[in-house]
């Protein structure tokens, strides 16, 4: 991959240029044709339930495995939850499922929900795989699951879905520094690409600040789900309900610094989805209180 | 930030709630005692140690914020209760007090935890909180001379809170407690037209990705910042305005210099050299160099918000004051 520097700027962000920035950075002269090629609209889906954890934080595993089933019958307009595992999997699939594994790492009851439903709907149990980590062999797996938690990230602004993949990269410092734009590149790897069926975030308790080595703080009892099939939609939404939660906390606005750039490039250069707010659809089910967007 | 006070009475009492039996650990000659038991949490085993080698396998990225305030080396303990409310103790070494000073200024929320005996030091026009250790929600974070710790349970109880607090005072105890850093004597309390410093947003650090965590210029490092250099960021406040300060100390003027030219480059690409204050996207921004000294006015609502700001800062080291 060719490598240039990118130097985005405060500046451009206030402008609301970091979008050229960033695309005439890491794409050159291609960058003008690539951005007029801008795509549709996206649907983010967020599911939530007030009860879906208790006062200590433990997770009732009934309602969230009905929380996950709207989901996915939501997200495929399927009648049950085989079916919409089946529009968007074959039972010969090798699956990866993809958490946050360290620090607010995706709930355990989420993860095992993920993998009996798949298996209920005919995915054999050996077809299903964890697959987060540097060491993961990607060449086997016909589809990946993608099943961050939700936090923002001292770094890269939000640490959420695109960078859910960093380990892939086997090199994740390169991400950390001016180069974190270059996140969404990892969803274009060969052995990446066109792999993720679902995104499926846990923002059940996310965190809006100092991530990823939270201060709880800062993490808060959401009790959602956030699912879709664009995973740039799916940040900025995610990102919306951070930079609320962080307003609301300090009373003032309180945008996530520094910005999230991954996400924007993820859009505008990476093409991997859409990063604008208008045209992206968000469709909320269950409590509706505190939900931010 | 209301307080929360450990009287020496009430340390020694919680000593003797622990089991007998400590458990040695040392930092180079340094040492201290962790319990085998506080309350109902048992130690789990020895500690990890974790250094610049491994730390992102134990926090992924949030390993950067260690290195960027020079961190040495850091052991974690865990403390499990049997009922999933685990206690984790971490406890990082920095190279200089001034770090991990750093690592605590980089949020002043919480309550503050002082401990007895502890010489306390409350000046008339603070620039920055004089607390050491600040609680909330389950985590304890403390300066201890060129320790930084963190003492966090998987859920606040009240008895949690109190073996939090207990751990807390066995790793300060007997440290040394340095001032802050003295870049912080630089900031100025108070500046021209009614500016007063909000003490609690004042932060220490080296590195331009922990600038970019409260106050993102760019992802490039504009300002040539390392390990080799100080800085403090500050903001000022007036009625409903706000405007911001970064003093940065570089080893030397050509360092200083350096980092000057590379920040106008990239930028202020417009402007001719010899200015000092420019409009931009987001207020006015000022400049103002002396040898390896550097401070730049941030976001200020004009002009003269900027020359205020600026107005008040004084670079010579001899007059330095506490902060």
């Amino acid at each position: 991959m060719k490598k240039k520097s990118i130097v985005v700027t405060r500046r451009d962000f206030i402008r609301g240029t970091a979008g050229a920035a960033l695309g005439a950075a890491l794409l050159g002269p291609q960058w003008l044709r690539a951005a007029t090629t801008a795509g549709g609209r996206s649907v983010v889906l967020i599911v939530r339930d007030e009860k879906v954890m208790d006062a200590e934080f433990n997770v009732d595993r009934r309602i969230l495995a009905a929380m996950l089933e709207r989901v996915l019958l939501q997200a495929t307009g399927k009648e049950d939850a085989r079916a919409a595992w089946l529009s968007l999997l074959k039972p010969t699939d090798v699956i990866g499922l993809v958490p946050t594994p360290l620090m607010n790492p995706t709930h355990e009851e989420l993860i095992d929900l993920v993998r009996e439903s798949l298996v209920a709907a005919g995915v054999p149990a050996a077809n299903i795989v964890h697959a987060q980590g540097r060491s993961v062999d990607l060449a086997p797996l016909t589809a990946l699951i993608c099943m961050p938690g939700l936090k923002a990230h001292w770094l890269t602004g939000i640490g959420t879905v695109i960078k859910n993949y960093i380990l892939y990269s086997g090199a994740p410092r390169n991400y950390h520094h001016q180069d974190s734009a270059r996140l969404g590149e990892i969803w274009n790897l060969p052995q990446v690409k066109g792999k993720t069926k679902l995104v499926l975030v846990d923002a059940l308790r996310p965190v809006c600040d100092k991530g990823p080595q939270f201060d709880p703080r800062y993490r808060w009892p959401y009790g959602g789900l956030i699912a879709g099939f664009d995973p740039v939609a799916i940040d900025a939404v995610g990102l919306k309900i951070i930079e609320a939660k962080r307003a609301e906390l300090r009373g003032e606005p309180w945008p996530v610094s520094p910005p999230a750039v991954c996400v924007e490039a993820a859009d505008k250069v990476y093409r991997l989805g859409n990063s604008d707010l208008s045209r992206i659809d968000i469709k909320a089910f269950g409590w509706k209180e505190n939900a931010l967007v | 930030m209301a307080g929360i006070r450990l009287s020496l009475y009430f340390f020694c009492l919680a000593l003797g709630f622990f089991s007998p039996q400590g458990v040695a650990w040392s930092m180079d000659s340094e040492k201290a005692n962790l319990p085998e038991t506080i309350a109902s949490w048992k130690l789990a085993g020895p500690p990890r140690r974790i250094d610049a080698g491994n730390i992102f396998d134990y926090m992924n990225g949030g390993g950067e914020l260690y290195l960027a305030y020079r961190f040495d080396r850091m052991l974690a303990w865990e403390y499990r209760d049997g009922g999933g409310n685990d206690i984790t103790v971490e406890v990082y070494r920095m190279q200089a007090s001034d770090d991990a000073f750093g690592l605590l200024s980089l949020d002043w929320g919480g309550e503050e935890v002082s401990w007895a005996g502890a010489a306390e030091v409350h000046p008339a026009d603070p620039v920055a909180p004089t607390a050491r250790a600040l609680y909330g929600a389950g985590l304890l974070r403390l300066w201890a001379g060129d320790i930084y710790a963190r003492i966090m349970a998987v859920r606040e109880t009240y008895e949690a809170r109190q073996a939090i607090l207990e751990l807390g005072a066995i790793i300060a105890a007997g440290r040394p407690l340095p001032p802050p850093p003295a870049l912080l004597g630089l900031l100025p309390a108070a500046a021209d037209g009614a500016w007063r410093i909000l003490p609690d947003r004042t932060a220490f650090f080296r590195s331009h990705l922990v600038l970019n965590s409260f106050f993102y210029l760019s992802h490039e490092n504009l300002l040539a910042l390392d390990s080799s250099c100080e800085a403090v960021f500050a903001t000022y406040q007036r009625q409903a305005g706000r405007g911001h300060l970064l003093l940065i100390l570089y080893p030397d003027a050509d360092a200083a210099a350096q980092g000057m030219r590379g920040f106008l480059r990239t930028y202020l690409p417009e402007v001719g050299k010899d200015e000092h204050f420019y409009k931009v996207e987001d207020g006015w921004l000022g400049l103002k160099s002396q040898g390896r000294s550097l401070a730049l006015a941030l976001a200020c609502p004009d002009r003269e918000s900027a020359q205020a700001i600026l107005g008040r800062v004084e670079f010579a080291e001899k007059q330095r004051r506490s902060p």
